[in-house]
């Protein structure tokens, strides 16, 4: 490991405490606190992975994460930015897309064949003649992606998530930041402040200039800190990387834990009044030819090395920059012992006197108005060559690090996403916001600030603005502190777009998908005029960096290029910025194990009922079978012999009550609710407007102006909507309550379950009391509460017994001790199935669907026509279709084969397909195979033969007859013994 | 600024994908959308109809819309025997448009693998796969233990929220790329004559004596006898213009893919329980997709909810993608019908005004088709008999058309 600087302020590494990392094999040692690509740097690592495209060796760029370049595969896990994810003990590391090693990949010879790939080449070739093409497209697929995961890779880890409610999110915690978060918590709001870095203090942190203040910049970043740590309105998220900025000021972030966190990373969800961006700025690429070679890094790259890290990042340098930032790092640097042997700044003039002078003094040879042309050495950096702007003059210089920049560039990602109007400002050569929605705010930096003083200012300005949002009062404050930063340095002229002489070919304005200068010209000469075609033509920024490196430089080259075309007229468009602004992991986004089923009252009851197999239906959890024969032979045959129940808790339950809430049941239901008598229940249904069925349920009449009502179980959730969405424009006064969660509900059927409930209760249960079709109250099982109602919907003799939630298990066990002589035992979906369809009766969903109304459905009955006073929801439908002709209809059929029914979801065909089987199952009470189907109508007739068409049966066919429902007990003499 | 490109920029005309042409004052046909229903339309009309005094108006740029938005799935395994003949075409058309046009469309023929999670579900799949294979269109059940052998990183235990117990494999299936169809057709249909009118907003459309005039844009009137409305998400506003109210409701659809992987997703996979989709770009990301946010709006903005959503239906069903990261979400607008069945239809009631919208999120798989029949409904003024079922008169006869089986209502209510 290369000697570490020692004693630096500025240091973050903890240089008593080693920690082991093993790359491509080998164990190498690194400090507490570096990142992967620090660690790897400090051992003598130039080349992290190989390019996408290309092979091309690439390195340490931008400390960041700002590209691919450092992806790396982190203990299995593909695509892990060494750069900024912390090294921790025993990490194996492998560098990726490498077929050798990184240093000799057998792959790099397809770099000299750059001419034939031309950007989107791939258009152009492999598909002729047309049978090749899965050939290469395999080839492509292959040499594609980064990355290598295992398909049996499992993620470690604790993967947390939380919603965070505070009045004001500060995102970045630089000076501008942590101004803001003190000027807000400092009017007593609660604050959050985010921080991408594992610690405060953005871009003073590392820097040792005091020419504005007393102190060094990174000493007033820990005074800041302090602050921020003692403030207790502010809580503050380091190693928080943002990811979304959604309407309402909804932020999402992600979390990476230190050791000491009981999470590895969690996913947060930030609701706030107001946000305040300030998160400060990055460096434009500079656009020269194998500007990607390994050695080459950003100017706060090398800086950060150094400063942070404790590690020069070469031997012998050469700067080319565009900014003071560039000169001030080599002056750093080279009082840190980095030998420079010379400054090119793109400026002419322009720069600030005393860095001139200080550069002057370290005898460092300054070169005004050069820049860097092209980069030498085939596999990390040997030569650079140098260039006056004009081309005509140049220099060669040997060494083995090119601090190398454009200038800057604003981090604006997250005022895109906040729907900021953004416009190229000329001045900075930054996209500005020229107007923030409402509630957000932007400070520092990334508004063209480089002024330490005024960057602070602004974030106390912002930071004051926000608190306004709130309701603080804080006007004069806010005054105070414009008219502060109006007396401060503004924004600074920004450095101009400069590209040496030369074609482009080997000049990469996306590094993660090799995208050259030229590349673009290509996409642009084809005709791709507006930005946005050209990034999806050349795929400049599409990569994993998220358009970090190619952001601002791919719209200023189109620009550029249309002005030469001769189009000068329109505006510079950036290219459109997307969330997340940091990858995150699946891990991180999925959290929590979701998988929270709504169970019934009765779901423990069912867990300890041997052979109980459940199925996920909709939210809910229900058991679909008691046993493991899936015909449920024995299950149905109890409940036509003897007696059995079921736990039908997940149907709808709602009370209507008030003066008007006949008024919105009319309106609902397509019968007549005037009729709903007291006593009794009354069947009905519920169509939309095209007259299909929506909800059936049954309705009970309990007092004066109430009722209450069911609805099938996937409708639970919307029928309250339902209803009042269709009363939406009246004023009736009714109000509606959903009781599906406060009533459990038994379905007790069978001969026997009279004798059965009669136990339970004194209540006179005969059927001249309680008839068919009735509904009582009354209690059972001593004191419990019970809303009874005789139904018919399994053919038997049946009451579906609703009981307050928490009683529901208690009677559920009554019933299953007093049924043992009545040979009771419970049934599942299945059965009620099976039992349903031998009685012909419909379920919402399986023989009803789209295309069929009610009258289709043969349910026509339940439709009232007289009562159009209501404006009943369908019934302008349900009179339009009533003797429609070429509709679907629903009819029951009878196999020709008994032993035979089709599957669910066969198909009736003749020479065209003419319907579909809803529902088939041999039915052991009739010892014949049944089911219910939809038919074009003229196949409906009784007696039509139908031919019945599997999956994988070819050309046979199976056979059946249409047969009027029900199958079972026509009379239905069954239901009212 | 010393970069020298002249030289590029001298050969650059003769390759142009396609012209920037002056707006004329009259064409033979006006298209509004330069999506991909739009340049389908176009070329065809061009290629086949020999129509090609032909405008293509795009407010933005051409693929703005749901042609670049979509995750670019085609598949011919529908429900009902009106839509699988012209789904069916159209994924054997892409082989011939490649050739055809001479640019690649990058059909990634994968196969599709839906997945069920209930007997309800696998009885559903059967009445696809069988519909499929009568009009000999491959698509097979499979069960659980199949699903794996197909995709090894499925997971078919009990432990996902909703376990795997079959699905339906409908091999012809897969991808194409939907920039390059996008690209591709407007080239093709460029070189056939058609003006392609990029940034140009058309603000209304004018009617005499019950036919189509013309058609007003920002940058001036145009006389046409024939306009098409393939708007898309914006089909609803354009048919506003000349007084025709859709039944359609626009809803936005999210779309997200993860960084680039070496393959290891090599099929289409697709879930209804947990309203997503997924494949493996030939550039190596996860693409996959989510339902539609569940309340109208025509944002083309992105929520919270979605990537998350994703993240956790992913993550139960291939628990290793949990190793990977999602790299950028976006939204494209839906234009739903009622019966998931998108409205095509012509001189009705306005002769001269023809309609190809309420494509819904699934406008992708057959749009290339869509747009050759329509040529030759617009050419010939007779509807041909695959799209006559798409009439907009459906829903005045409360005959819908069944794509989906569930009642869908896009209020607000749900």
């Amino acid at each position: 490991m290369t000697d570490r600087l020692r004693n630096l302020p500025t240091m973050k590494v903890h240089p008593q405490t080693e920690l082991t990392l093993i790359y491509a094999g080998k164990r190498l040692k690194g400090l507490a606190s570096d990142t992967i690509a620090t660690a790897l740097y400090a051992n003598g690592v130039r080349i992290f992975s190989r390019s996408l495209k290309y092979h091309r060796p690439r390195g340490l760029y931008s400390l960041d994460g700002e590209c691919s370049n450092c992806l790396m595969d982190v203990d299995g896990i593909p695509n892990v930015r060494a750069e900024t994810s912390l090294l921790q003990d025993n990490m194996k590391v492998e560098p990726q897309n490498v077929v050798g090693t990184p240093e000799r990949d057998f792959m790099s010879f397809i770099d000299k064949l750059d001419r034939f790939l031309p950007a989107g080449f791939y258009y152009h070739y492999f598909h002729r003649p047309y049978r090749l093409w899965p050939f290469f497209q395999n080839r492509l697929r292959k040499a594609a992606g980064l990355g290598r995961l295992k398909p049996s890779f499992r993620m470690k880890g604790i993967f947390d998530e939380i919603y965070p409610r505070a009045e004001v999110c500060v995102i970045g915690a630089g000076p501008a930041g942590m101004q803001a978060a003190l000027a807000a918590a400092t009017q007593g709001l609660r604050v959050i402040l985010l921080e991408a870095r594992p610690w405060p203090g953005g871009f003073f942190d590392y820097r040792s200039t005091n020419d504005v203040s007393d102190i060094p910049l990174h000493q007033r970043a820990r005074q800041l800190a302090d602050k921020i740590e003692e403030n207790r309105n502010i809580r503050f998220f380091p190693g928080t990387f943002m990811t979304g900025f959604y309407s309402n000021n909804l932020i999402t972030a992600f979390q990476v834990g230190k050791e000491t966190d009981y999470f590895d990373e969690r996913y947060m969800e930030i609701r706030v009044e107001s946000v305040i961006v300030a998160t400060g700025c990055m460096e434009r690429p500079a656009i020269f030819d194998h500007n990607d070679r390994p050695g080459i890094m950003q100017v706060a790259c090398a800086h950060r090395l150094a400063r942070t890290y404790g590690l020069l990042p070469g031997k012998r340098a050469i700067f080319s920059i565009g900014d003071d930032l560039g000169l001030e790092a080599a002056m750093d640097l080279f009082d840190l012992g980095l030998p420079i042997l010379c400054v090119a700044d793109t400026r002419s003039d322009g720069q600030a006197p005393g860095l001139v002078e200080g550069l002057e003094e370290r005898g460092i040879p300054f070169m005004r108005g050069w820049t860097v042309s092209t980069a030498h050495g085939s596999r990390t950096l040997k030569k650079v060559t140098l260039c006056t702007l004009d081309g005509l003059e140049n220099r060669d210089f040997k060494c083995d690090l090119l601090v190398a920049s454009a200038g800057l560039t604003p981090s604006a990602g997250p005022l895109f996403l906040a729907q900021a109007r953004m416009s190229y400002d000329r001045f900075t050569g930054f996209f500005l916001p020229d107007e923030m929605p409402q509630k957000v705010h932007a400070a520092g930096r990334l508004l063209g600030l480089q002024d330490p003083l005024s960057i602070e200012a602004s974030g106390r300005l912002a930071g004051l603005s926000a608190a306004a949002d709130c309701g603080a009062l804080v006007k004069v404050l806010i005054k105070e502190a414009r008219e502060l930063l109006e007396q401060l340095p503004g924004p600074v002229r920004g450095s101009k777009f400069i590209q040496a002489p030369g074609s482009g070919r080997k000049r990469f304005v996306c590094f993660d998908e090799d995208v050259t200068v030229k590349n673009i010209y290509q996409a642009c000469d084809l005709g791709f005029d507006h930005v946005e075609l050209v990034k999806r033509f050349s795929t400049a920024g599409l990569g994993p960096g998220q358009g970090g490196i190619p952001g601002h430089n791919l719209p200023l080259i189109v620009a550029q290029y249309r002005r030469y075309d001769g189009d000068s007229s329109d505006p510079i468009l950036p290219t459109t910025i997307r969330p997340p602004l940091v990858p995150a992991y699946l891990a991180t986004y999925a959290g929590k194990s979701r998988n929270h089923p709504k169970r019934t009252p009765l779901h423990e009851t069912m867990k300890k009922t041997p052979g109980a197999v459940f199925r996920r239906t909709g939210s809910w959890q229900r058991v679909r079978y008691f046993t493991h024969d899936f015909q449920c032979r024995e299950e149905i045959e109890t409940v036509r012999n003897h007696v059995g129940m079921i736990d039908v808790s997940t149907l709808g339950k709602f009370r209507v009550f008030g003066p008007d809430a006949l008024h919105a049941l009319q309106r609902v239901y397509v019968g007549d609710m005037s009729k709903v008598k007291e006593g009794k229940v009354k069947y009905s249904a519920m169509c939309n407007e095209d007259g299909c069925l929506m909800d059936d349920g049954v309705v009970v009449k309990t007092g004066e102006n109430d009722y209450y009502l069911t609805s099938s179980t996937n409708r639970a959730d919307s029928t309250a909507e339902w209803i009042r969405y269709h009363t939406r424009y009246e004023v009736w006064n009714f109000s509606l309550v959903n009781l599906t969660d406060a009533f459990g509900a038994i379905n007790l059927a069978g001969s026997r379950s009279r004798e059965l409930l009669q136990t339970l209760t004194d209540e006179d249960l005969s059927n001249n009391t309680f008839p068919y079709a009735g509904y009582k109250e009354f209690r059972i099982g001593g004191d419990i509460p019970v809303r009874a109602m005789r139904l018919g919907f399994l053919g038997e003799l049946s009451y579906e017994l609703h009981i307050p939630a928490s009683y529901t298990r208690t009677i559920w066990d009554m019933l299953l001790e007093e049924g043992r002589p009545f040979h009771i035992q419970p049934f599942g979906l299945e059965a009620q199935n099976v039992l349903r369809l031998e009685k012909g009766h419909v379920i919402i969903g399986q023989e009803s669907e789209i295309r069929n109304t009610l009258h289709d459905l043969g349910l026509g009955f339940l439709w009232n026509r007289e009562k159009s006073l209501y404006k009943t929801v369908g019934a302008p439908a349900l009179h339009f279709t009533e003797r429609q002709n070429g509709r679907m209809k629903l009819v029951g059929f009878r196999m020709e084969d008994p032993r035979r029914p089709p599957k669910d979801g066969s198909i009736i065909v003749d020479t065209r397909i003419r319907g579909h089987v809803c529902t088939a199952r041999y039915s052991f009470t009739l010892g014949q195979s049944i089911g219910l189907a939809h038919v074009h109508s003229d196949l409906a007739d009784i007696g039509t033969r139908l031919e019945i068409l599997e999956d994988d049966m070819g050309s046979k066919r199976l056979y059946a007859e249409v047969v009027p429902t029900p199958f079972y007990d026509p009379d239905g003499k069954r239901l009212k013994i | 600024m010393l970069c020298r490109f002249t030289e590029n920029t001298k050969k650059a005309k003769n390759k142009l994908m396609w012209q920037r042409p002056p707006l004329k004052g009259s064409y033979d046909a006006v298209i509004i959308g330069g999506g991909l229903h739009g340049l389908a339309t176009a070329y065809f009309l061009a290629r086949n109809q020999g129509m090609n005094h032909v405008a293509v108006i795009e407010k933005r740029y051409i693929g703005f819309g749901g042609s670049g938005r979509n995750t670019a799935i085609v598949r011919a395994n529908q429900r009902t025997k009106e839509n699988l003949p012209l789904y069916a075409e159209g994924l054997e058309l892409w082989p011939k448009l490649t050739d055809e046009l001479d640019f690649n469309l990058m059909f990634f023929n994968c196969g599709n693998l839906n997945l069920a999670h209930s007997e309800a579900a696998l009885g559903s799949m059967r009445l696809l796969v069988a519909s499929a294979q009568f009009h000999g269109i491959k698509s097979e059940l499979v069960d659980a233990k199949q699903c794996k052998e197909i995709v090894p990183i499925l997971d078919i235990s009990d432990l996902p929220t909703y376990p795997i117990m079959g699905g339906m494999y409908h091999p012809p299936g897969g991808t194409v790329r939907h920039d390059a169809v996008v690209w591709g057709l407007a080239r093709g249909a460029a070189r056939l004559g058609v003006h392609i009118h990029q940034g140009t907003e058309v603000t209304g459309i004018n009617v005499q004596n019950g036919k189509v005039t013309s058609v007003e844009t920002d940058k001036g009137k145009i006389h046409t006898p024939r306009v098409l409305n393939a708007a898309g998400g914006y089909s609803t506003l354009v048919s506003a213009m000349i007084g025709i109210r859709l039944p359609v409701h626009v809803l936005t659809i999210q779309a997200m893919v993860t960084e680039p992987l070496k393959p290891i997703l090599h099929h289409v996979v697709s879930s209804g329980a947990y309203h997503c989709y997924a494949n493996q770009t030939l550039k190596g990301e996860i693409a996959t997709g989510a339902h539609m946010d569940p309340w109208p709006n025509y944002t083309t903005q992105v929520s919270a909810r979605y990537i998350k959503h994703q993240a956790e239906a992913l993550t139960d069903l291939m628990p290793c993608l949990k190793g990977v990261k999602f790299m950028r979400s976006w939204a494209g607008l839906a234009d739903m019908t009622p019966d998931m069945a998108p409205i095509i239809d012509g001189n009705n009631p306005i002769q001269g005004y023809f309609m190809d919208c309420g494509w819904g999120y699934f406008g992708f798989k057959s749009g290339a088709v869509t747009g050759k029949y329509l040529a030759e409904f617009m050419a010939s003024d007779q509807c041909p008999d695959i799209l006559a079922p798409f009439t907009l008169r459906r829903y005045e006869n409360h005959k819908l058309m069944g794509e989906i089986a569930n009642p869908v209502n896009y209020g607000p209510w749900n």
